[in-house]
């Protein structure tokens, strides 16, 4: 795929401001609105997939609209062009019009919806001390990555699903988006329980603090196993290089409390303190305590053997493994943030990402909306002055011509194989037809 | 060897005994067809009542947090059906199937039990159809009793289960089997691994078993689950579940009709309020004295009755609902009526003349201790009672947690002592709905120790409160019993003169005794009676 981004370093500042004005022009020339239409419509595979979507939008001043819906594609890229909403949230299919809830006789309902899923920074705040708040680099997007692939993985070998898109939510959080067939027709109750298989971790507060805690167990589930495939290799290179997670008595502290036994714990801090001054990196600390549980769950049979027999993984487990908001997976009517918005606070396009180069994607790099709207006016200005009217040229898709390119065509794939995936359902439904 | 009331027994003739064994051929039923069969009003109740007690045994025994199915979880569970006389169920739940040739006695009587556990189910579906809240406890509460029963049953048992249900389901051959077994081996909880290369095993989809699926109990590939013979009730669990989901609906549709009969009605509106654990009608620990309630309600009192004392201390008034709420209590830790009496008129004639007070209160107060009217004596409310009452803000009447308003009940829980902190922490329940856990926090707070059932009753509030206390500071409670034993001198010496007074404790020492020989007839039974030979249904 060309070389065209990344060779010029666009660096127009995006002013919250001036959204208002720029929407507009976001809309009508870069807003994927034809592949967009092709993904919600799927192939028109069910009865009322698309006419009865609901979408909302959020206007200037925090003005919400609930259940818009559309018959065609061109309704929805009207409606869209002409409120310019600040953000789109796609909701779920309903069993009539949710346009009309109000004036229809039954209770509306959802009938279906992607399977969704939300990580956010915000829960990795107590394990990154590159960035605070709002802010975020390419150190704190590798727990994004890992976050992303290792869910990727779990969700095609486990539970079989194949239509999975990743978008980069415009901050610095990543949704999911898994449509495929079963997945979109899950209740809520099969919802909640894949949420809560894919959620190992669970949370304690001691003294204030905050401690994600992983419990394994006997034998080793294949999906705790898998993570730790994940987790392992990654793990010196972000908790204890990126991060240096345990490299002041706070860290160390907080690796003290992530072992759930209180004698073990005094034991194991003692030891450091005798071991080690305060702050050495965190790659001693580690190195230390794995070496002290690895004697310890070696030696006669005590706490270390039993209860903390598989610490040190529970520990990286804990740092590392997806923090969900499984709430937003578990409902049916989640409203979530729709691909192709653009963030308000950032000015950031919410872009699907290639899932396996997770790690590859650079978050601080997508482009705001004042970037693309000067991206498009050079290209424009470029050709005029080249081109000498030749019609073709102006008809390249103005997102071809931004640094917007690759999200599309990450989108464009994942459409491509959603698309051949319900023709071939759509073939076997009609072979099974003919055979009766 | 049957100690419990004789209103049970039935006789059975011949070809119903038959007709019972097609009806319900099976321990275990799915509850697909309801019965048809007319049976008494009294049998309908009975019937409710009982299945309401099994239920509530079991929603007890969750909040004991004992693990699901667990031996302990078993044995309180059973020690429980026992104590309470409910031994078909028992029986159901065990799984142990006589065999009909050798005895057909017992055989009867499983068929009995059968009966009772099929209509019942089916009645208390009436009952708890008219509501999500209701439906919802029924649901979980019915889904525990099923898996109970389930978990109970040998492969034979199970194989004949699935026959009469139609439900096939095949186990993986030994090549699929193999296909997957490190996956098998490394994710089937509970089992080892040698037991693994025994175990049938059946491939599903991963919705069938989805409380499996929840707690990572079982191998998941391509959006299949793989389930051994011992897991196999999870897929049944969603049968039965859509089943009573269903069956729930249809109830709804149907109760309009069903209610017409006025005393149905009364009935099943009432089923889930009704009470049906220990019987706090009549005090049997001693008498507390009216002298010792001001202390007593700052420290033992839940605040439901705490703040009905001090409305009733502060205005010398309680409307109609607040005096059955606290005077019905005070009778269940042990106010005398006689002191009752003399405690109201007290505080009443502080505003209205003693004449009035009889005239007008005095009945009601007679009526609590079952000694006007119906003779009938009332019980004091349970928790659920007093949360469902619609009880207005400025009444005394009702749950605090659920009626007052969440400024008010904090400045309430504050004035009482609690930290902010404290406070919060309550709060957090109270705003989530749930008042009995804020009111066992609250009780936690107050004493330092949690309550270990949670709090059903305010009069089990008292009680382990009053446990605890003995416990903690003797010196406080030898004072209250010191307080006692100076006021039981009182109605002591008053027998003989009032016949009021002597009804009551000829009750009480009636039912002190009882207590204490169905306690040693279930210690006995519980011995001899564990092959359930001598059930009496
Ligand atoms: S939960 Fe029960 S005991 Fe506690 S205040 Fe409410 S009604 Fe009273
Ligand atoms: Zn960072």
């Amino acid at each position: 795929m060309p070389e065209e981004e990344t060779s010029t370093v666009n660096t127009a500042k995006y002013d919250p401001n001036i959204l208002p004005d720029m929407l507009p022009v976001y809309y009508k020339r870069l807003f994927p609105h034809k592949p967009f239409y092709r993904w919600l419509s799927y192939g028109l595979s069910e009865s009322n997939i698309f006419a009865n979507r609901e979408f909302s939008y959020t206007l200037h001043d925090d003005i919400y609209i609930r259940y818009r819906c559309y018959d065609t594609q061109s309704e929805l890229e009207n409606d869209i062009c002409s409120t310019c909403p600040h953000k789109i949230d796609i909701g779920a299919v309903m069993n009539t019009k949710p346009k009309n809830f109000r004036i229809t006789s039954t209770a509306m309902q959802p009938v279906q919806r992607e399977l969704v899923f939300d990580i956010d920074m915000d829960d990795y705040n107590d394990v990154r001390t590159c960035c605070t708040g709002a802010t975020v680099c390419l150190k704190c997007w590798k727990f994004m990555a890992l976050a992303a692939r290792l869910l990727d993985a779990a969700l095609r070998e486990d539970f079989g699903f194949e239509h999975i898109l990743w978008v980069f939510s415009g901050r610095r959080g990543v949704h999911g988006w898994v449509c495929d067939y079963d997945a979109r027709h899950l209740d809520s109750r099969g919802r909640s329980a894949l949420a809560e298989y894919l959620q190992i971790t669970s949370n304690v507060t001691i003294n204030g603090v905050v401690i994600a805690r992983v419990q394994i167990g006997e034998r080793m589930h294949h999906s705790v196993r898998r993570a730790l495939k994940f987790i392992e290799p990654l793990f010196e290179e972000i908790v204890l290089e990126d991060q240096n997670l345990f490299g002041d008595v706070k860290g160390v502290n907080k690796l003290l409390l992530m072992i759930p036994d209180d004698t073990a714990r005094k034991d194991l801090e003692a030891y450091l303190k005798k071991t080690h001054d305060d702050g050495v990196h965190s790659r001693t600390i580690w190195a230390t305590f794995v070496r002290y549980a690895n004697s310890m769950r070696t030696g006669t049979a005590n706490v270390w053997t039993r209860k903390l027999k598989n610490i040190v993984e529970e520990i990286q487990l804990g740092i590392l493994y997806p923090r969900l908001d499984i709430n937003v997976t578990k409902g049916m009517n989640h409203l979530l943030k729709s691909p192709f918005c653009i963030h308000p606070g950032t000015g950031k396009v919410c872009v699907p990402f290639n899932c396996n180069a997770a790690a590859k994607f650079d978050p601080t790099t997508v482009p705001n909306i004042a970037q693309l709207l000067q991206e498009i006016n050079a290209f424009d200005d470029k050709s005029k002055c080249q081109e000498n009217g030749s019609e073709d040229k102006s008809r390249i898709k103005d997102y071809k011509k931004t640094g917007m390119f690759k999200g599309v065509v990450v989108f464009e794939e994942f459409l491509r194989k959603l698309e051949s995936s319900l023709k071939a359902k759509a073939i076997d439904v009609s072979d099974q037809t003919m055979e009766f | 060897m049957d100690f419990r009331r004789k209103t049970r027994a039935r006789v059975v003739r011949k070809p119903q005994y038959e007709n019972l064994e097609i009806k319900y051929p099976h321990n275990v039923a799915l509850y697909r067809t309801p019965p048809i069969e007319d049976i008494k009003i009294n049998e309908f109740e009975d019937l409710a009542l009982e299945r309401l007690k099994v239920l509530r045994i079991l929603e007890q025994a969750n909040s004991k947090n004992l693990r699901f199915l667990s031996d302990e979880w078993k044995e309180s569970v059973n020690t429980e059906l026992n104590r309470e006389g409910l031994r078909g169920y028992l029986r159901l739940c065990m799984g142990n199937s006589v065999n009909p040739s050798t005895d057909s006695n017992k055989y009867e009587q499983e068929l009995q039990a059968r009966r009772r556990d099929y209509i019942s189910h089916f009645i208390l579906r009436l009952a708890y159809c008219r509501t999500e809240e209701l439906k919802r406890w029924f649901l979980t509460r019915e889904m525990e009793l099923f898996k109970y029963k389930f978990s109970s049953m040998s492969s034979t048992d199970i194989k004949h289960f699935l026959e009469l249900n139609k439900l096939e389901y095949v186990p993986l051959n030994d090549s699929q089997k193999d296909s997957v077994k490190d996956g098998l081996y490394e994710s089937t909880v509970g089992q080892s691994i040698s037991k693994i290369e025994m175990l049938d095993f059946y491939k599903v989809p991963f919705t069938q078993v989805l409380d499996l699926v929840r707690t990572r109990r079982c191998y998941l590939k391509n959006g299949f689950a793989y389930v051994n013979t011992h897991d196999f009730v999870s897929i049944i669990a969603v049968i039965q579940l859509n089943e009573i989901e269903h069956g729930l609906q249809s109830a709804q549709k149907l109760i309009r009709e069903v209610e017409a009969d006025e005393r149905i009605f009364h009935l099943l509106k009432s089923l889930h309020t009704s009470y049906t654990g220990k019987d706090y009608a009549l005090n049997k620990e001693g008498i507390v004295s009216p002298e010792s309630l001001d202390q007593l309600s700052k420290k033992s009192f839940p605040i439901c009755m705490r703040g009905c004392h001090e409305y009733l201390r502060t205005n010398h008034h309680l409307k109609h609902g607040g005096r059955m709420q606290y005077g019905l209590f005070l009778k269940g830790i042990g106010v005398t009526l006689e002191d009752s009496l003399r405690f109201f008129r007290e505080e009443f004639t502080k505003k209205i003349d003693a004449e009035q007070f009889t005239k007008r209160y005095e009945y009601n107060i007679y009526h609590n201790y079952g000694k006007k009217g119906s003779m009938i004596s009332y019980t004091p409310y349970s928790c659920l009672k007093i949360i469902q009452e619609n009880a207005v803000q400025d009444d005394c009447r009702g749950c605090p947690y659920k009626t007052n308003d969440a400024s008010m009940l904090k400045v309430k829980l504050a004035s009482y002592g609690l930290s902010s902190a404290h406070v919060q922490e309550v709060m957090g329940y109270v705003s989530k709905g749930h008042y009995q856990l804020a009111c066992g926090k609250y009780f936690q707070i107050m004493h330092d120790s949690p309550v270990e059932l949670g709090v059903h009753h305010p009069n089990q509030y008292f009680e382990e409160s009053q446990n605890v206390m003995g416990n903690r500071s003797t010196k406080k409670l030898s004072n209250t019993k010191q307080a006692n034993r100076n006021r039981r001198g009182g109605p002591e010496n008053a027998q003989v003169m009032n016949a009021d007074e002597d009804d009551e404790l000829w009750n009480t020492a009636e039912t002190q005794e009882s207590t204490y020989n169905s306690m040693q007839a279930e210690k006995s039974a519980w011995n001899e009676d564990l092959d359930l030979t001598h059930i009496d249904c």
